[in-house]
């Protein structure tokens, strides 16, 4: 028997190496012919499974709504040429498992050549592979077998700056009048735009640096060794242009634009979030719109929602934005037990374009950073950081979700619930799904990029190279370390947390209304207790009713559900009926860090629900 | 003798039969209140005016009568013979009599107790507010019943009236906060008046609300739980009691704008904090810190800031919504009596002594609750958490901007005056457990 909530017509067909027993029982589990049907799902909510060939852009030109984001730390994913440090090849060689765990679409962090003083983020060459993740070839055929099981890649694209290393940057500090000398800001002194602030301002003093060979300064908003591109020269843009359609004709599904703000400076302002980005990001969007339609633009703009949405346009910019004040405030209300941070900043998130879509995480690569509260002063967040002393320190630094949890189960999917059920388009950081732990040893950045952890064999199934030879070493520790935490024994264990994720990754990917959907906060006078209905009028699909308790203890709760009265829940895993919505208050109870998600139908399809697939299968008790 | 008619082409209504109609609906609503004794019989009852809200079938009539010492209000709803009725209530399914004008005879039932009735109600009052798909009944206590409109509006209805002249205070407060501007409250929609007596209000509603004190009482549960420093707990509360204090300051400088300013005597509230404290136990007052908090406030010669202030201001009358705090006066079930009692003239700090107060007594309850006999060793922590929110709630409000001009300056006379208020209001719960 097996948890597992899928039912064999929507299981992809790779699993991976060695052949998994409880795959293979998910298909030996015999299905009497009467059921067969009920494993469909009435006509409209019928989401395409995940498993086959991508789709081209004009059947699905919206798929990012829907997609579950896969952030993968190439270095760190596997090694294939036993080199010690993970690349394309060995990305390629695991995407069956990407595929059966169902995500939609892999996030690649930077693999383009580079100096490699901010974790590639420092281009020198826009149009090649760095040497150690592998060659442009490759990089092809990720994208081809990706596509083949359905899978989506985009990636990194820093257009703010390069590398001081990078050849046009070589060439422009030659001397004032070379061919490139106006491809980078460059000034006689260092006085120029005194209102940007120094992002990074505890290792750089000022936005200027002087460069000896051509007797001036150039201007950089982060690292000294990266200058800023110019703009405003034309050149620069059309070779920007150049590198995106280079990588678009590849075959890559889209970008994540790294720093998005600063492209551009003007006299008596701050330097960022300028009309003229805007008006730039605008023009990429036109070449993919009208070149190569079906791949995204996903803005990394570190604010508040209601200044991030600006560069959603007028649905003529970014596909997608990261929201960036929900995560840590996810947490908060995990913390405090009440649901108002959460309900909070909901209520500061604006409207967003008709075809616009949030992408929303829990934890990334980097660490968490209060950048988007400095000018807040009666910031909720703020206050909350200053006034508690353990969440700065665990959370101002680079943690991994589990760590973060003291590896509480139930906490973990409490947030993964709350991830996977708010508008948005969950964004999952690799590693997380088997809740491996991070080395806060290794400094900030590093501390949460250490190998994953395949199999409890050497070098934790990530390489074959010598332990010394290793990028970094795996957690080893009796409780994350990889004897401990690895996907082969989840992979193994049914009622793990990895199987957890993928058997709500497939009732996700059931109800698309969770992507394309609006949300109701629904009042309760429990601040314990956070529910929502995700609903989408425009569509028949039937609206999804989440409940999640953020206390340690059980907790009553009477929902306001009065718009929805007359509608029946049925709990989506077990497809157990619940009594139907009255116009009185609707009472849950909720177990300790309970989750519960209903679909709300009609009374008349109710009875059909009740029956479904996955009770057939022999649902175990969460 | 008949009554005068209301805005609606009414016919006459017989005043003995009104009489027993208001008799009867007072007797239900006390045998609801669980006081079955407390009948009332016909002969007790004064009418004192009747409006007919809304004429013919279904039809509304509003009436003020004398019942004892009371002033009541009772609204009667009209219903032809065999009319079919939903009833918002289990209690209030029979009728309360009968009675005969020019369209007939009608059977009559409170008219808060159907939901037709309400709902047609509420469009007298408030004008049509457009289709209304339910209504609810979600508080009731014995001066007032409030009725919520699909989870958007609140009907509150007063059934004790103040005495004639007064307005109610705590509608008063709430208006005068609602005037000046101050916008944490549920927003009034419609005042119900007939002759400068209250009737009722509609506000906006926000179902799903919770007391501040609920709000603490969880904090300290999860403090309790963990066992770990308040800070480090978990439900931390401080950061909400910041915002408590600077929503209190908020209101206290709406209260300034809309009922202005006085100059305090310091004395006078020196001697009123005396006489409490004396009232509840005398051994009180002769407590040496006692006695010298009393004497330096009695040396003070500076003048002080009088506002109208809240009054009784504790973590039962702030709620906490989705999006952050609302002061509870006038919500539905939160109306204080009417009761006749002056408004108030103090320092602002009165109410911020009540609200520290009330933290104080929430963290002496979750210690009595959870550690009754003090062996768990709770109590500091109980101690701890209420020092801490204590000063949260203190930095919230003396941070806001404005306040500066309302409480006395010098940090000294805060500290004795909030002190002195503070014993107050102790002593007038110790003497109310006695």
């Amino acid at each position: 028997m097996t948890t597992d909530g899928s039912s064999p017509a929507h299981d992809p067909a790779g699993s991976v190496d060695p052949v998994d027993p409880v795959e293979l029982a998910v298909g030996d589990v015999p299905v009497a012919p009467e059921l067969a049907g009920l494993a469909e799902l009435p006509v409209g909510q019928q989401a395409p499974p995940a498993g086959g060939p991508v789709p081209d852009a004009a059947e699905d030109p919206r798929w990012y709504q829907r997609a579950v984001f896969y952030e993968v730390f190439i270095r760190g994913f596997f090694d294939g040429n036993d080199d010690g440090t993970g690349d394309l090849s060995g990305l390629i060689a695991k995407l069956d498992y990407l595929q059966w765990l169902g995500v939609d679409c892999l996030w690649l962090l930077p693999f383009f050549p580079s100096p490699l003083r901010d974790g590639g983020y420092d281009i020198s060459d826009y149009f090649s592979v760095h040497p150690e993740y592998g060659t442009v070839d490759e990089l092809r055929k990720l994208l081809d077998e990706a596509h083949a099981r359905g899978i989506r890649v985009i990636a990194d694209l820093v257009i703010n700056h390069t590398s001081d290393q990078h050849p046009w940057f070589l060439e422009s500090r030659q001397s004032r009048d070379n061919p490139k000398a106006d491809w980078y800001v460059w000034n006689d002194d260092d006085q120029r735009w005194p209102e940007a602030r120094v992002v990074f301002v505890d290792v750089e003093r000022s936005n200027w640096a002087y460069d000896a060979q051509r007797d001036q300064y150039y201007w950089h908003r982060f690292y000294g060794h990266q200058p800023d591109l110019n703009y405003d020269n034309p050149e620069v843009v059309e070779a920007m242009l150049g590198v995106v359609r280079f990588w678009l004709d590849l075959g890559l599904d889209g970008f994540r634009l790294d720093a998005v703000p600063f492209l551009y400076q003007r006299d008596g302002t701050a330097g960022e979030n300028l009309p003229e980005t805007h008006a730039f990001i605008r023009t990429v969007r036109s070449v993919l719109d009208a070149e190569y339609p079906g791949r995204i633009l996903l803005a990394e703009a570190n604010g508040w929602p209601a200044d991030v949405a600006d560069y959603f346009g007028d649905g003529d910019e970014c596909h997608l934005c990261f929201h960036f004040p929900l995560m840590p405030r996810l947490f908060m209300a995990v913390r405090r037990e009440q649901r108002y941070p959460v309900t909070e900043i909901l209520a500061q998130t604006p409207d967003i374009p008709d075809g616009a879509q949030w992408a929303i995480f829990l934890r990334n690569h980097d660490e968490l950073t209060l950048e988007m509260v400095s000018d807040e002063e009666r910031d909720y967040l703020f206050s909350e950081y200053a006034s508690d002393p353990r969440m700065k320190r665990h959370m101002g630094i680079g943690r991994r979700l589990a760590p973060l949890l003291d590896r509480d189960r139930r906490l973990a999917e409490l947030l993964w619930s709350l991830l996977l059920s708010l508008p948005g388009s969950p964004v999952l950081y690799y590693g997380d799904e088997i809740m491996m732990g991070d080395n806060v040893y290794l400094g900030d950045r590093d501390s949460v990029r250490t190998p994953m952890q395949w199999t409890p064999d050497r070098n934790a199934g990530f390489s074959r190279a010598d332990f010394a030879q290793l990028y970094l070493p795996p957690l080893m520790d009796p409780v994350y370390g990889f004897t401990a935490v690895n996907v082969e024994a989840q992979q193994r264990n049914p009622s793990s947390f990895l199987h957890w994720v993928r058997r709500m990754l497939g009732v996700r990917r059931q109800f698309p209304v969770f992507g394309t959907g609006e949300i109701e906060i629904l009042a309760c006078s429990n601040p314990a207790v956070l529910g929502f209905v995700r609903y989408d009028d425009r569509a028949v699909a039937n609206p999804m009713l989440c409940v999640h308790n953020l206390s340690r203890f059980a907790q009553p709760a009477e929902l306001h559900l009065g718009r929805w009265a007359g509608r029946q829940p049925v709990e989506v895993l077990g497809r157990v009926p619940f009594p139907p919505v009255g116009t009185d208050p609707y009472p849950v109870t909720m177990a300790s860090h309970g989750t519960e998600w209903f679909e709300l139908v009609e009374p008349a399809t109710a009875l059909t629900a009740e029956a479904g697939p996955a009770a057939e299968l022999g649902e175990a008790p969460r | 003798m008949s009554v005068p008619r209301g805005s609606g082409a009414g016919p006459a209504l017989d005043l003995g039969a009104l009489a027993e109609l208001v008799a009867a609906s007072v007797s239900h609503r006390r045998a609801a209140a669980g006081d079955e004794l407390a009948k009332v019989a016909s002969e007790d009852v004064v009418v004192a005016d009747a409006e007919v809200v809304r004429p013919g079938r279904p039809g509304l009539v509003s009436v003020t009568a004398n019942v004892d010492a009371l002033r009541v209000h009772v609204v009667l709803g009209l219903r032809a013979p065999g009319d079919e009725v939903r009833f918002l209530t289990d209690a209030d399914d029979a009728p309360l009599g009968i009675i005969e004008d020019e369209t007939g005879l009608a059977v009559v039932f409170d008219a808060l107790g159907d939901a037709e009735l309400a709902d047609l109600l509420l469009d007298e009052v408030a004008g049509d507010q457009g289709p209304i798909e339910w209504v609810h009944r979600i508080a009731e206590t014995s001066e007032s019943v409030s009725l919520a409109y699909d989870d958007r509006l609140a009907f509150t209805v007063f059934q004790q009236l103040p005495a004639p002249g007064e307005r109610h205070s705590g509608l008063e407060l709430y208006l005068g906060l609602d005037d000046a501007g101050f916008n944490q409250l549920l927003a009034p929609v419609a005042l119900w008046q007939r002759r400068g007596t209250d009737l009722g209000v509609v506000q906006e509603y926000q179902p799903g609300t919770t007391t501040g004190w609920v709000l603490a009482l969880a904090s300290l549960r999860d403090l309790a739980e963990s066992g770990a420093a308040p800070e480090e707990a978990g439900a931390d509360f401080a950061a909400e009691a910041n915002r408590l204090g600077t929503m209190t300051a908020r209101m206290h400088l709406a209260l300034d704008t809309a009922f202005g300013r006085r100059t305090g005597d310091v004395s006078t509230w020196t001697d009123a904090v005396e006489a409490s404290a004396r009232a509840a136990d005398p051994a009180i007052v002769e407590d040496a810190s006692v006695q010298a908090l009393l004497a330096e406030l009695r040396r003070t010669t500076r003048p002080c800031v009088a506002i109208r202030t809240h009054g009784d201001f504790h973590l039962g009358r702030v709620a906490r919504t989705d999006l952050g705090w609302l002061v509870l006066d006038c919500s539905p079930g939160g109306v204080p009596a009417g009761e006749g009692t002056a408004p108030t003239f103090r320092s602002p700090l009165a109410d911020v002594a009540d609200m520290l107060w009330s933290l104080h007594r929430a963290a002496e309850v979750a210690a009595a609750e959870r550690d009754p006999t003090g062996e768990a060793g709770l109590r500091h922590l109980t101690q701890a958490w209420e020092v801490r929110n204590r000063r949260a709630y203190l930095a919230g409000y003396l941070a806001t901007p404005g306040i500066g001009g309302l409480v006395p300056s010098g940090r000294d006379l805060v500290r004795t005056l909030a002190a002195a208020f503070e014993l107050e209001r102790s002593a007038i719960h110790a003497a109310a457990r006695a």
